[in-house]
Order: C-alpha cells, then sequence, then structure tokens
C-alpha cells in the first residue's frame, strides 16, 4: 500500500457512509441555523459531513472530554451504589485540522503526567482520526503546527478532483479497505504541495519572537500596565479558555435528583480566567483582580507548560480571538509585549 | 436501602408558600410549567398558598418562595411579615432579586411617575423607588431570570431540601453559550449582553438563536466599561469591526441596553468599575 492515495469526491461520500456503518462518527457538521458555519457533531449521514470549513468555535476536544461529563452516577444508600458512566463504543473523528491535531497531543501530555487524569486516555482510545487540510483566515496563525500529521491515522489534503490521502498509521491503513482509492499520480501530489504553499503564505498573523524567547520574555518582565489595560478591556467571560484546544482545567459538581437519594458527579469546562477560578476554602482568591487572571492566561500558556512540554500551548487556530467580544487578540498582545520587552531592553 | 426522604431541617414535611409583589407573575407561571418534575417536588412538601396555582391558602409556612419588586410601602411591610413567619426565604427569578425592569421607573422622580400613570387618583398610591426584596429584608435563596430560569429553581429546591446553601454562578452566559458549542452572537454581526450577565439559564435566548438581553442581571464584577470599549473602538478585527460599523451604538444607547434589567443600583458607564481591585 503506497502512502499517498487519492480518493475522488464521490469516493470520499462512500467512505463516510461506510465509517457510519461501522461506527459512530463524528466531524465538522455545517450548522442548520447558521450556514457557512460548522461545528463537531455526530455525522448521521455523508453529506452533512463538511470537510472544507473554517475554524469551529469549540475545538474537537469534545469528542474526548465533553464540555459537560458525567463520571459516575450516584445512589445514597449504605454503603453508597456508585455506578461509573463508561463510554465503550469505538467511534471515528474526521476532518481535524492541523492546529487541533496539535492540540489533541498536548492534552495527552498534560492529562498523562502525574497524578494522571483518569479518562481521557481510555477515550483517546476508542477512537480513530482522520486530519483534514484547511485554508487559514486572519486569526489563524498556526506557525509550526500547520504542517502536523502526529495524531491522525490518515491525512487529507484537498486537491482537483478529491482529496490526496496521505497513509499515516496501520489503523489509517486498515481504514482504507473501506474506500475506492487510485494511486496518485504527480499531479495530485503537485495539488496537494501546492494547497499547502498557499495555506502557508495566507498565514499573514504570527507572534514575533522564538517560543523560547517569548517564555524568557514573560519570566523577566512584569508588564503590569499591560495587564492592566488589556483588563480594562478584559470582561473575564473566559471565551479565551472554553474554546482553546489545549486549556484543560475542569470543575467537579455533584447533581442530585429531585428524589434526593441518586445523582450523578459531572464535571465540566473550567475556565482560569472567571472570577472564582482561583477560590479556595476559607475564602481567599489567589487571583481575585481580573489583570492577575489576564497575566496568568499569558504565563500558563507561553512561560509555564513552556518550561513544562518545551512548547508553548497554544497551537495559533485563533479560536481566543475569535471569541473574544472585547476584540483582545493573542497575537497583537504578545507582540506587544515581545515589543515593549525590546524597546525597554534599547532605552 | 434508600433513604427517607424526610427533611431534617424542619423536622416534618415543609410547608411552602408562593407570594408576588411588583410583577407580572410570570415566573409563577414557569414554575406550573415544570410539569412532572413539579410532581416530584410535592413528594417533599405541601404548597399551602399559591394564589396562582390554588384556592387554599394559610398564614403558616416554612419555604416562602417571592416573586416581584418592592416598589410601595404596603410591599415593604408585607414583605417584612413574610419574612418573619418564614423559616427560609427564597426570591424567585429576577423582578424579586435585582428589580428586573421594574427598575425602570426609577430614573424619574415618584411624583412624575404617580401623574403619568395614575393622574388624579395618584394619591391613592404610596409608590416608592422600585428594589429587590434583599433590599429590604434577608433572603436565604435567590433565582434569576426573566422569567425564573427553571433549571436554577430546581436546584435550589434541591439546595433548601439537602440542607445546602446555593450560590447564584457568578459566570457570564458566555461560559454556557461555549458549553453548548452555541455559534458566537457576536459572530453573526449581532449584540450581546451575554458577556456582563449571569449565567445560569443553560444559555437559553442564544441558543434559540436571540441574543442576549441580560435578564438574570449583571454578575459581581461585570465589566460594563469593557463593553463600551468593544462596541466603540476604532481598530477591530474583523468578527467585532463588523458588530462596531453595522451598529454603531453611542454610549447612550450601550447605556440604555444595560439599563433594561440593571438599574438597581443606578449606573453610569463612565463610573462602571473597570478593574475589581
Amino acid at each position: 500500500m503506497p502512502t499517498e492515495v487519492v480518493m475522488t469526491s464521490k469516493a470520499v461520500d462512500r467512505f463516510v457512509t461506510r465509517l457510519i456503518e461501522e461506527g459512530p462518527v463524528m466531524g465538522p457538521r455545517e450548522r442548520r441555523k447558521q450556514p457557512g458555519f460548522a461545528k463537531f457533531d455526530w455525522i448521521e449521514s455523508a453529506d452533512e459531513l463538511m470537510l472544507q470549513y473554517t475554524t469551529t468555535t469549540v475545538p474537537p476536544k469534545k469528542a474526548f472530554f465533553p464540555p459537560r461529563q458525567p463520571l459516575f452516577e450516584f445512589e445514597l444508600t449504605v454503603p453508597p451504589k456508585i455506578t461509573p458512566l463508561e463510554e465503550a463504543t469505538p467511534f471515528t473523528l474526521v476532518g481535524v485540522h492541523t492546529c487541533d491535531l496539535a492540540g489533541l497531543n498536548m492534552l495527552d501530555d498534560a492529562y498523562a503526567k502525574e497524578p494522571a487524569e483518569a479518562v481521557w486516555p481510555a477515550a483517546r482510545a476508542r477512537a480513530r482520526i482522520i486530519g483534514v487540510d484547511c485554508m487559514p483566515d486572519e486569526y489563524c496563525f498556526c506557525f509550526d503546527t500547520c504542517a502536523g500529521r502526529e495524531g491522525c491515522d490518515l491525512f487529507f489534503t484537498p486537491i482537483e478532483h478529491g482529496y490526496l490521502v496521505e497513509v499515516i498509521t496501520e489503523a489509517g491503513e486498515d481504514m482504507l479497505r473501506l474506500s475506492d482509492v487510485s494511486r496518485a499520480r504527480e499531479d495530485d501530489l503537485n495539488d496537494a504541495r501546492n494547497f499547502a504553499a498557499e495555506k502557508g503564505q495566507r498565514i499573514t498573523a504570527g507572534i514575533r519572537s522564538s517560543a523560547g524567547d517569548f517564555a524568557d520574555i514573560l519570566e523577566e518582565g512584569t508588564f503590569e500596565d499591560l495587564w492592566r489595560e488589556i483588563a480594562e478591556r478584559c470582561y473575564s467571560c473566559g471565551s479565551c479558555n472554553t474554546t482553546c484546544p489545549t486549556c484543560f482545567c475542569f470543575d467537579i459538581n455533584d447533581e442530585f435528583d429531585l428524589g434526593l437519594t441518586a445523582g450523578r458527579r459531572v464535571r465540566t469546562w473550567d475556565s482560569c480566567q472567571l472570577q472564582e477560578f482561583a477560590l479556595v476554602a476559607g475564602g481567599h482568591n489567589f487571583r481575585r483582580i481580573r489583570w492577575q487572571r489576564v497575566r496568568h492566561r499569558w504565563h500558563r500558556k507561553f512561560l509555564y507548560l513552556y518550561r513544562e512540554f518545551d512548547h508553548p500551548y497554544c497551537t495559533g487556530c485563533g479560536r481566543c480571538s475569535r471569541a473574544c467580544t472585547a476584540d483582545i487578540n493573542i497575537v497583537d498582545v504578545s507582540n506587544e509585549i515581545i515589543e515593549r520587552a525590546r524597546g525597554s531592553e534599547q532605552s | 436501602m434508600a433513604r427517607e426522604s424526610a427533611i431534617p431541617r424542619f423536622g416534618h414535611k415543609p410547608q411552602v408558600a408562593f407570594f408576588d409583589f411588583a410583577c407580572c407573575e410570570g415566573c409563577q407561571l414557569s414554575v406550573l410549567q415544570l410539569e412532572e418534575r413539579l410532581l416530584e417536588i410535592l413528594e417533599h412538601v405541601d404548597v399551602v398558598t399559591w394564589r396562582e396555582a390554588m384556592t387554599e391558602q394559610s398564614s403558616e409556612y416554612d419555604i416562602a418562595f417571592c416573586e416581584g419588586s418592592i416598589t410601595t410601602e404596603e410591599d415593604v411591610e408585607r414583605i417584612k411579615d413574610i419574612r418573619a413567619e418564614a423559616a427560609v426565604l427564597v426570591t424567585l427569578g429576577s423582578c424579586a432579586s435585582t428589580s428586573c425592569h421594574n427598575e425602570l421607573k426609577n430614573q424619574w422622580s415618584m411624583d412624575e411617575v404617580l401623574d403619568v400613570v395614575y393622574g388624579d387618583d395618584a394619591g391613592q398610591i404610596h409608590t416608592i423607588a422600585s428594589r429587590p426584596i434583599s433590599a429590604v429584608v434577608e433572603v436565604d435563596y435567590q433565582t434569576f431570570g426573566c422569567p425564573v430560569s427553571l433549571p436554577e429553581f430546581v436546584k435550589v429546591v434541591s439546595a433548601i431540601l439537602t440542607g445546602q446553601s446555593y450560590e447564584p454562578p457568578n459566570e457570564p452566559v458566555c461560559v454556557e453559550c461555549k458549553r453548548n458549542d452555541y455559534l458566537c452572537v457576536y459572530e453573526k454581526g449581532e449584540v450581546c449582553l451575554g458577556p456582563v450577565t449571569r449565567c445560569g439559564c443553560d444559555a437559553i435566548c442564544t441558543g434559540w438563536g436571540d441574543a442576549c438581553q441580560g435578564c438574570r442581571g449583571l454578575m459581581d464584577s461585570a465589566n460594563i466599561g469593557a463593553m463600551l470599549k468593544a462596541l466603540t473602538r476604532e481598530e477591530a478585527h474583523s468578527i467585532m469591526r463588523t458588530v462596531i460599523d453595522r451598529h454603531q451604538l453611542t454610549e447612550g444607547e450601550i447605556a440604555a441596553k444595560l439599563r433594561i434589567y440593571n438599574n438597581w443600583p443606578e449606573f453610569t458607564l463612565e463610573e462602571a468599575e473597570t478593574d475589581d481591585d
């Protein structure tokens, strides 16, 4: 089996239909009331899949960690009865952009660190993943994640009559038994190379510093004036976190049924920008002030986790900037920090 | 063995009363729309007074659900009497909890208000500036929404019956929009009060394609000054550029949008808290 094959658009439809026959498929589906916008959702039929789409509001991590996830059910008997809620069905996640593949890999690393998160790895093991290449918009700045293939089993690049399909893993090769593919010709490979080149050219936004230098800048400078300026505009709404493919914080709550003798423990996506995120027992809040929370986000993404994992916890997907209704843009702010640091070096 | 559902806090099946002050009584109607879930609640409590739902009344009760704002001197005395009788007092919906749009009248003097509405009969009405119930008596639990958010009402009932406190969520509607994976209202080119409004409604309006009008009131430390900055910025990226250009809101219009549900206490955008330190 060659590592690159061609699937025509019609063949993609048949392939997806067979995938759905085999098991659940999640992928980008056009929003019913908002044409042109996609969201990751369970796909019922191949025509629902919108393989060429601009970045979704919420990243595909929701396939493995839904925003609201019941962990177990309980009954207040003596002793209490606990029933774990473990999903076991294998599924296929289709249509993941390169930035989001990077995001999933980063969450793998973060959740694997001891004490390891218990639910994520099992959910990941249930899924096959098909990546797809995309064209960036003004919010995208996917720098070194833009050509990534790690984390998917097959990778699709749009070409004239369909897709060039790269076989990344054995699981990917196995999936091809469900498809009708033809050998990739030189024209097809050229098409794909041109697509990648155009993608590279279209990425105009970028952080004007190496990740290592940026971490040093954040560590050495205080930038309190800048954080306060941004905090004046920041709602602390948390949307930068709740749309982020690498944010991994969650909250856990018990919910009672109205019978008052049973319920479930549920975890939900949390955000360090919310005022009560750092509120602890006794009433102390160690990031009570808005600018401290704004600063924390940059330190978290570009300093603390950079030091821990050797790369920033940012994929350049631009979701936080799109979601920010105060128009606080992650690239603009990062470059402002870098400029101020370099300015103070020179003066 | 399942435990008995007796409520230790009261020592008996607690008696519940519903009361209304200045409001449309839509919150009580919403509670009736709980239907089967209401029957589950009635396993644990006896309703003894509920004018909108039954004929019987009682002057003795343990839990009082109070709807509506305090807008007359008679209201002040009546809510004090209810407070004296009830072991637990719950505000039902935004009129009771934030004064909701009843406080729109607070922009004028009470004499003017009386004259416009009642003319020659104004002397019979002892109107005062509209205020939430918590401005008059101590409140044990609060629920918000216009009408009241039913998921929150159910949570509060469950908290009362299990003897727990209930802290209203101090997060904006944006959090629930994202957890539901709704497309941002701003991304559709519209203005939404979600970023400053206390969530707990499960983003019901944005889920149905509308914008948040802010009916649950401002969350604590809501940065309303940020809204002025966001909607009048000169330089903006494409999503907010579209919103700013399409609506071209003035400071007065932004303030008016916020005031529909949030005028107790009165605020101005210039005085808005921009940082919570």
